[in-house]
Formats: structure tokens, C-alpha cells, sequence
């Protein structure tokens, strides 16, 4: 940035924080300390700066005193970034020159036993946001125009309801479906707990809805196959499958995935699958019950007991689906109580591993017990042994609730209680979507109580059991916040975006595609300005993420907010020289002191590798070849350990303490 | 390798335990049970003993017979699985279990059954005790279809099945104690030590009055006169001590004996204890004081009424004595005195007063499990 560009009129804020900063921090010698900064015009300590009353004085100070940049000096941005910029904006100032500095949670309350030192820090990172400020430029948000139309991935009963709800709205739905029907797993439940309806029941009437209204086009075989735009205007590839090769763009504002999950596939011999056709899961169980009545056959046989194994694939310790899948319990227990219902005289087993029958759920399982239902408790460490007994079905499981008696018992059948995995294809839909999946591989929201309906991605949402397991009611639940979402962002029509984008300056880009390689967003495209290929960022599509910057070879590449003189001059500021006033009992002693311990660290970590060149050795040894502090090696290794430059090697001789050495690359 | 029979659960109900399979097993009866040790485990264990079928399992364990029914239990249950009620059932299960006739086991689960049962006996004790003097006149013309020394004979013959059937239940309950105490881990007490506890117990019931030791108990703050254990006490030593006063003129065998002797002496003292027991006992199940009198089978109304209108009936006839009032009135409350007074100990094996040999025994196989 050129000089002339810099702020001359800024505005310091101090605040005490009712003495939550100001009991460790010296604000008042810190203000002190700002007013001489260039630039600097007002430097105030306030009481609280988030208070009405200061809001409306920094008002006029702005007003009255012409500032161009205010840096206010108090808590975290999570929490008051967005009061303040609203200041500034209510002031006349443009809401990007304002920084704010947190000397609250990285300064007094870190360090609240070296007050001093909070107080030098506070320093560093004040006079680094005044820097900041003093190159910040006023940025204004990207508008863009937003389509009314929502295309929803999955017409189970998530997407179904959601579509409903969107179209009823006032908006277009693409309702995409892969399969030849709709309704999803929902189509091979029997009857539901509590309403007694049917699966195909609730199907049959969601898509009878889905299909007179004709705000909805509804495809099945039909898959997405590319997606690019942002939020407010997606082109979304449709593949139909029916007509092969064919495939529709539709122009979308926002995109719902309601893609469900899949039921977990019991491998080949696992609890007695595939050993004998007796051994179903409960999917198969379910749709069984459907279609028998008067009496329980199956394989020609009558079923006169039948044991219901619990936590098949699910909450494996050394597996991958490390998670509960919540529903299967109430499913088996209602599945069982639907068979007392339905067929008299059947005797149902349950061997579990903790029962999970949350909320409501909880009177299926009183209801069960006190119908004689036997329960049994396994660990997953012992799992139950299943075998083919000629034509029933033997089973040896350890009750953890008879003292862990070895238990005999024979069954006509057994049921797989499987929980929820999700789809094969998850991964195939992730990476057209670019939304992130858990370890879980289910897709991931932003924030799982704040923000449980939206993905990273800015205008992608989910809903249903795509995102984990989940039972009817809350699949719904989910996809109906989702399109309530949808509708608030779409409706609007002009939506505004944060303009923290990357910024191409075109005369230094000489179009080497390195920043389009690496965009993990497709947010960079080639343009041809005055003749010359050049890079250009496609705003609303960028997030920000500052990964084109570094790669770029001719440093053509400021991300808005980080630029290079805002970072460089934070450094500048952060390493400044500052004098404070310091306590030492009575006496008052004027230090000059650097306000960057932080310098000093590449030499102690020089130091500390260095010892390291020859042995391994302990924190202990260390710290005597350094001289450095036990507690400050400690320190160091661990963050030395994070950054992969050293690495635990063994204990030492006496089994106290762990060697460290350098990680050879 | 124990094999599960689903189907036992529905036989226990059958002897009034109708909500223990709703037991989710979280263990709280156990932990709110003065009785419970580190050996003993009831009434959870049991009841999933239960749930499970395993019936060898109950009968050959002391648990059921270490439970006084204090009701704690019933009143923590968070799922009102009623393990106090439970914890009867599978006594009267194990009663019926032991006995070789059966009879007990129909009696139990068939309430008129029972009831017609009974009243057979009492026509039969009835007319038994009728001939016994053959010159009354009511008599003299029966014997002229069944000959005197049948009835007598077969009278004798009746009282031998009880003596029998009591016997093998013992034996047969022993048996299957040992058998399964044998397999306990630990060395246990001496065979003298352990009695020498069984009789102490039996003597003061300490354990009984261990039940209402926490202060929340509804029993805490009365006076001893009125908590169960001392009931039960009454009630028990009452009869014993009739039992021994009535033994006593027996051996004496003077008709002539007046109120006055020790005999005589001994019987009023324990009627006294035995009518005040059973007729507490008999209010506390009317007014259901508190969760272990809230359910009454008939068992329990037969034992209790037979007791106390034995007591009763009883101190009528000694004032009938004492006035010298030979009235046919009289003669007929002693008719029926005798009659219950024998039903009591003819249904010694087949009902609930069982419980008086089988609660020592398992007492002593479990003052044995203690490791000495």
C-alpha cells in the first residue's frame, strides 16, 4: 500500500472491562502509551466499551473529530466485532477501518499472575491494530441477486416435506432423486411409533403432495453432476438417468441435501450373518411382520421366539463407526412390541449393550418389559455367539446382568438390529458439493448447536439423516429448519456477502494458473484485461481462505482485510519498543522493554535443537545444557512437537521421563 | 452353560407376582436392602434369576428365605416392578416346589381351588374328629356305612402325608442348598457356629430388625410393640409356646386341669402373644400401612386368619372352662377350634406356614456361606 493511502485520524478505545482487563492490564499507562502512536488522535480508557452510553461518544468522536480508522482495545471480535463495526457504520465510517484488539482473553486473563508482562503484550497487539488500521481500506459487501429456486438432493421423507414446505413458500423446487421411487428408507418401515402409521403410508402421502404442487419438478434416476456459482445463483447439472445422456442445468439460489443414509450391511459370519437365513436384519424383519398375520412364519416354520442382537455395526471401539446410532433401539423394541401385538405367544429376546430409547421412546421399553421381554446385556468385547441348530438358531452370550453368566438360548430367528451408515455415495456427493464429511462420513454442518442446518459452503444446507442418525421426527425437524433457512436468504432476492475475498491485482498477474490449481473453491477464472490473460476472483464464490495469496510467484494476491501492509504492519507494531510505567511493591520503575517475548523463541528453539544434535534427552537435561527453565523446555517441546520439529523418543534409563529428539524430515 | 427358559417368567406370575418382568435391572432394590451383603443378592439377582428361567437357580439359593418383605424395595422400584412382592412369590414358588404332592402347587395358583381345598380338609378334620368318640350320639349311626377304625386309620394316614411331605420338602431343600453351597468360594464357618447363629436369630431376629434401621423407614420413630419384626415375633413365639402348652397337657393327660397349672399358665401367655401378632397383622394388611402390606394373596389371608381365629377360639374355650359353661355352643367353638387348629398344621407342608422350617434352614447355609 502507498503511504498516502494510510489513515491519519485514528481513535483508541481502552477498555476496563468493569476490571476485567483493567485489574491486570494497565490501561491507564497504556492509553498513555497510544495517544503518543502516529496517527493517533484520541486514545480513551472506557469502563465498558460495549455500553450504549460509550457507543453513542465513540459516535461523536468519530463525528465531531473526523476519525478515518478507530481500533478499540477490549474482548474477543467473536464477541463484539459486529457491535462495533455497527458503530462505525452508525458513525459514517466505513465498518472495515475498524479493528479490534482482544487484551481480555489473550492478555489479562492468560496472563493474570504476570500483570507486567499482560500489560507489555497488550501493548504489542494495540499498537499492531493501530497499524492495521492505519492501512485497513473501506470495503462495501458483494451484492448479489438470489434465484427463488432450491434444488433438494433425496426425495425421502426429509427432502419430500422440505420441498413441500419451499414450494408452498413461494419458491421453485428441483426435487433430484436417484432411485426410480421416492420416500427412501422411509418406504421399507411397517408400522410407526407413536401414530401407528405406515411407512409406505407416510410415502404415498408426500409424494401425492410432492406431485400436485406444481411449484415442485420432481426427477427420480436422476442425479447431480457438476455444481458451480455461490449462494443466490448455483448451475446445477442434472443427469437423467432414463434418458441416457441427458442432462438439465437449473439456476438455483440455494441447494438442500436431504440424502439420507443407508442401513448398515452386516458382514459375511458377523453375529451369525450369511451362517444361516435365519439371521436377518431388521429392515428384513420389519417388512416381514408386514406381510404375515395370524401367525409368525417364516421358511415355512413358525416363529415362536425370536432374539433381537442390538449395536450391530455401530459403536465400534476399533471399527470406524465410532458412533450410536439412536434409533435402532426404539426400532427394535417397537419392532418386538408389534410382534406381541400382531402374533400371540412369541417370545423376544433382547441382547443389548445399553438400551437408548430417548425421550418419548422410553414407554416402548417399559411397555416391552413388562410384556416379558427378556433383556440381556452383552459387551461388545464378548459379542453373543450365534450358530444354525438345526432349524433354529443357538446362541451363547455372556449377561453381564447374571453376574456375566455364560447363557444358552434357542431362538427361530434373530434380528440384526443395524444402525445408520452413511450412503456409499456420500463422498462422490461431497466432493461435487464441496462440503466437508466427519469422521463419521456423514456431512458436516458449521456448528452443531449454533448452526446445525448449514454447511461451510454459503447456501448448502442439510437436512435429515444425511448429517447422522436420525430418527423421522428429527430428520424432518432438521430438513424443515433447513428450508426455513433457505427461504429467509432466498426470499430477499439481493443477498449481501462479506467482501473478505481475495483481490487480483492485474498488472502484476501474469496468468501462470498456480491460484486456479489450488482454489479448492473454482473461485478463480481467467479473464482477458487490456489484452492480457490475468487471473479474476469470482466474489461471491471466494470464502476468503487466503491460499492463492502465498502461491502466487508475482505477490499479485491480497486477500481483503490481511493485506500485506495491514500484516506487515502488525509486525511492525507487535515489535515495537514500548516504555511502561511498572509496579515493583512500592516502588515505580520506567522499563523500556520490547514488547515481543515472542522474538525471542527462534533463539530458544534454536538452543533447544542444538542440545538435541547429538542425544535424545530428557526435559530435565535439557533444561540444564539451555539453561532455559524446566517449565519454559516444556513449553517449547510440546509446541515444538505439534510443529513436527521434535518427537518423543522413548523413556529414559529410570523410566521418569521421556526423551525428546529432532524429527529427521 | 445355563439354559434360558422364557417361559418360567409366566409360570411366577401365576403366584402373584404380576409386574416383576417390568424390571429394567438398575440394581436399586438391592441398594436400599438392610438385608444385602456382600454375599447376598436380592431381590435384583433374583429377579433376573427369574426373568431368566433359571428355577434350579432359585430354589437351591437361601435368598428367597432371607427376605422378612420389609417393603423398601418395593417402594424404591423406579419401574413398580414390586420386588417385595416378587421376593413372596418365589417363596411360595419354592413351597410348592418342595413338597412332593403338588397340592401346594394348585392351591397357589388357583384361588377357589385353594379355597375349596381348605374347606374339604376342615369337613374331613370335621367328621374325623366326630368319630374319634364314637358312643355321641350324632355318630353311632355314620359307622354303620364307614366302619370307625377306617376313619381313624385313615385320619392317621392323612397326618403321615403332611409329616412325609414336610419331610422330603426339608431334606429335598437341604439337598439342593448344599449342592450349590458346596460351590461357594471361601471357607466357611463351623456347622456349630453357624447353628448357634440360626438360633440366635431365630430367638431375637436381629436381621428382621435390621429392616427399618433407616430413619426414612416408616417403622423408624414407633414403638417396637408395633414394627412387623416384633409382629412376627409375636405371632411365631406365640405359637410356639401353644404348640408346647398344648404338647404338655398331651403328656399330662389330665382332662381335669385347671387354668391355674403351668401348662395352662404357658398357653394363655403365648395365645396372648399370638392373637395381639395376628391381629395387628391382620390390620396392617387391611389398611395396607405400608407398600409390603399392599398386596395380600390368599396365602397370606389363610395363614394369618387360621392363626388368629385359632388364638382367638382358644381363649374363648378357657373362659368357657373357667365358667364351667357346658353348653353345646361351646362344644361346637371347640369343634371348630380343633378343626383350624389342625388344618394349621395338616397345610404345615402345602402353605405358607412352611416357611417356618424353610427360613432356618436357609438361614444356616447362609450364616455358612460367611467365610469363617
Amino acid at each position: 500500500m502507498e503511504e498516502s493511502k494510510k489513515k491519519q485520524r485514528i481513535g483508541v478505545y481502552i477498555c476496563h472491562c468493569g476490571g476485567n482487563i483493567s485489574d491486570h492490564v494497565d490501561v491507564k499507562g497504556l492509553r498513555d502509551v497510544m495517544a503518543g502512536e502516529e496517527n493517533v488522535i484520541i486514545s480513551k480508557n472506557v469502563m465498558f466499551a460495549c455500553a450504549d452510553s460509550n457507543q453513542k461518544e465513540m459516535i461523536r468522536d468519530i463525528q465531531d473529530n473526523h476519525l478515518d480508522g478507530i481500533v478499540v482495545a477490549s474482548c474477543s471480535p467473536k464477541l463484539h466485532l459486529h457491535t462495533f463495526r455497527g458503530v462505525a457504520e452508525r458513525a459514517g465510517l466505513n465498518p472495515y477501518n475498524y479493528v479490534q484488539v482482544n487484551v481480555r482473553e489473550q492478555c489479562s486473563w492468560a496472563h493474570s499472575d504476570h500483570p507486567d508482562e499482560a500489560s507489555l503484550k497488550a501493548a504489542g497487539l494495540i499498537k499492531a491494530g493501530i497499524r492495521r488500521v492505519a492501512s485497513s481500506e473501506a470495503l462495501y459487501n458483494i451484492e448479489i441477486k438470489a434465484h427463488r429456486s432450491v434444488v433438494i438432493l433425496g426425495a425421502g421423507v426429509a427432502g419430500m416435506r422440505a420441498s413441500i414446505d419451499l414450494a408452498k413458500m413461494g419458491n421453485q423446487v428441483i426435487l433430484v432423486e436417484k432411485e426410480a421411487v421416492t420416500g427412501g428408507n422411509l418406504s421399507r418401515k411397517g408400522a410407526l411409533f407413536p401414530t401407528g402409521q405406515k411407512g409406505t403410508e407416510l410415502v404415498e402421502t408426500l409424494t401425492r403432495q410432492v406431485k400436485n404442487e406444481p411449484a415442485i419438478t420432481l426427477f427420480t434416476n436422476a442425479t447431480i453432476e457438476k455444481i458451480t456459482g455461490s449462494i443466490g445463483n448455483f448451475q446445477v447439472e442434472v443427469a437423467i438417468h432414463e434418458k441416457a445422456g441427458e442432462t438439465l442445468t437449473f439456476a438455483t439460489g440455494a441447494i438442500l441435501v436431504t440424502t439420507g443414509y443407508e442401513p448398515y450391511q452386516p458382514v459375511e459370519g458377523e453375529l451369525g450373518y450369511g451362517k444361516s437365513t435365519r439371521v436377518i436384519p431388521i429392515d428384513a424383519f420389519d417388512q416381514l411382520l408386514e406381510s404375515k398375520s395370524g401367525e409368525l412364519q417364516f421358511e415355512g416354520k413358525t416363529v415362536r421366539r425370536i432374539a433381537f442382537v442390538y449395536c450391530v455395526g455401530m459403536r465400534q471401539t476399533n471399527g470406524n463407526n465410532k458412533y450410536c446410532s439412536r434409533t435402532c433401539c426404539t426400532a427394535a423394541i417397537h419392532s418386538s412390541l408389534v410382534v406381541h401385538e400382531k402374533f400371540k405367544g412369541v417370545k423376544a429376546f433382547h441382547l443389548y449393550r445399553d438400551i437408548r430409547t430417548y425421550g418419548k421412546n422410553e414407554v416402548l421399553y417399559e411397555r416391552s418389559s413388562k410384556a416379558g421381554d427378556i433383556y440381556l446385556l452383552y459387551q461388545e468385547k464378548e459379542p453373543p455367539v450365534i450358530e444354525p441348530r438345526g432349524d433354529q438358531l443357538l446362541i451363547r452370550v455372556k449377561d453381564q446382568l447374571t453376574r456375566k453368566r455364560e447363557l444358552e438360548l434357542e431362538t427361530d430367528l434373530v434380528v440384526l438390529v443395524t444402525g445408520m451408515v452413511s450412503r456409499s455415495d456420500s463422498t462422490t456427493v461431497a466432493d461435487r458439493l464441496k462440503i466437508p464429511i466427519g469422521n463419521d462420513r456423514f456431512f458436516n454442518e458449521i456448528h452443531p448447536k449454533l448452526r446445525p442446518v448449514e454447511t461451510v459452503i454459503n447456501g448448502i444446507f442439510l437436512g435429515g439423516s444425511c448429517q447422522g442418525p436420525k430418527n423421522i421426527t428429527e430428520s424432518v425437524q432438521s430438513s424443515l429448519a433447513a428450508a426455513a433457512k433457505i427461504n429467509a436468504i432466498i426470499s430477499k432476492e439481493t443477498l449481501f456477502l462479506e467482501p473478505i475475498v481475495a483481490r487480483i491485482d492485474p498488472k502484476a498477474c501474469t496468468w501462470c494458473g498456480k491460484c486456479k490449481e489450488v482454489c479448492e473453491y473454482e473461485a478463480i477464472f481467467q479473464v482477458e484485461t487490456n489484452g492480457k490473460l490475468v487471473a479474476s476472483v469470482n466474489e461471491p464464490v471466494c470464502k476468503g481462505c487466503g491460499i492463492c495469496g502465498p502461491v502466487c510467484p508475482y505477490d499479485a494476491i491480497d486477500l481483503a482485510q490481511f493485506s500485506n501492509a495491514e500484516i506487515e504492519g502488525m509486525i511492525d507494531g507487535f515489535s515495537d519498543v514500548v516504555t511502561l510505567v511498572q509496579k515493583t511493591g512500592t516502588e515505580e520503575v520506567t522499563a523500556t522493554k520490547k514488547t515481543v517475548k515472542m522474538m525471542d523463541f527462534p533463539s530458544e528453539w534454536r538452543s533447544i535443537m542444538q542440545s538435541l544434535q547429538e542425544n535424545p534427552m530428557t526435559i530435565p537435561e535439557i533444561a540444564t545444557s539451555t539453561g532455559l527453565e524446566p517449565a519454559l523446555v516444556t513449553w517449547h517441546l510440546m509446541t515444538m512437537n505439534k510443529y513436527f520439529i521434535v518427537e518423543p523418543a522413548g523413556m529414559d534409563d529410570s523410566e521418569e521421563y521421556y526423551r525428546y529428539q529432532l524429527k529427521i524430515n | 452353560m445355563t439354559k434360558i427358559d422364557p417361559y418360567f417368567a409366566d409360570e411366577l406370575k401365576k403366584y402373584g407376582t404380576d409386574d416383576f418382568t417390568a424390571c429394567f435391572n438398575c440394581g436399586n432394590c438391592t441398594a436400599v436392602c438392610s438385608l444385602t451383603d456382600k454375599s447376598v443378592f436380592f431381590p435384583r439377582m433374583m429377579i433376573r434369576m427369574g426373568m431368566l428361567g433359571l428355577k434350579d437357580e432359585i430354589l437351591s439359593q437361601p435368598e428367597p428365605w432371607l427376605c422378612y418383605a420389609c417393603g423398601d424395595c418395593s417402594e424404591t422400584c423406579p419401574r413398580q416392578a414390586d420386588p417385595g412382592q416378587f421376593m413372596a412369590a418365589i417363596r411360595r414358588y419354592s413351597v410348592a416346589a418342595m413338597e412332593p404332592t403338588g397340592i401346594t402347587k394348585m392351591m397357589f395358583k388357583n384361588n377357589p381351588l385353594f379355597l375349596l381345598i381348605t374347606l374339604i380338609i376342615a369337613g374331613f378334620l370335621g367328621f374325623f374328629l366326630l368319630t374319634l368318640k364314637p358312643e355321641t350320639n350324632y355318630a353311632r349311626w355314620l359307622f354303620a356305612y364307614l366302619p370307625f377304625g377306617t376313619i381313624h386309620d385313615l385320619g392317621l394316614i392323612v397326618f403321615g402325608i403332611t409329616g412325609i411331605s414336610a419331610a422330603w420338602g426339608v431334606v429335598k431343600m437341604f439337598l439342593k442348598l448344599k449342592k450349590a453351597a458346596g460351590k461357594a468360594p471361601g471357607k466357611a464357618i463351623p456347622v456349630s457356629q453357624a447353628i448357634n447363629q440360626v438360633i440366635r436369630e431365630v430367638t431375637v431376629l436381629k436381621r428382621y430388625q435390621s429392616c427399618d434401621k433407616e430413619a426414612d423407614s416408616h417403622w423408624h420413630a414407633k414403638s417396637f410393640s408395633l414394627k412387623p419384626w416384633f409382629i412376627h415375633w409375636s405371632i411365631m413365639w406365640g405359637f410356639i409356646g401353644l404348640l408346647a402348652a398344648t404338647t404338655l397337657n398331651f403328656l399330662l393327660k389330665d382332662p381335669e386341669t385347671t387354668v391355674w397349672w403351668p401348662s395352662r399358665i404357658l398357653g394363655s401367655l403365648a395365645g396372648i402373644l399370638m392373637v395381639y401378632g395376628s391381629t395387628l397383622a391382620i390390620w396392617y394388611r387391611l389398611k395396607k400401612v405400608t407398600k409390603a402390606y399392599d398386596e395380600t394373596k390368599l396365602a397370606d389371608w389363610m395363614f394369618l386368619l387360621f392363626l388368629w381365629v385359632a388364638g382367638v377360639t382358644g381363649f374363648w374355650l378357657e373362659i368357657a372352662v373357667f365358667l364351667n359353661a357346658d353348653m353345646l355352643a361351646n362344644h361346637l367353638v371347640f369343634l371348630f377350634h380343633t378343626v383350624i387348629s389342625m388344618e394349621l398344621v395338616l397345610l404345615f407342608a402345602f402353605s405358607k406356614f412352611a416357611h417356618a422350617f424353610y427360613r432356618p434352614l436357609a438361614l444356616y447355609f447362609y450364616y455358612r456361606r460367611q467365610s469363617a
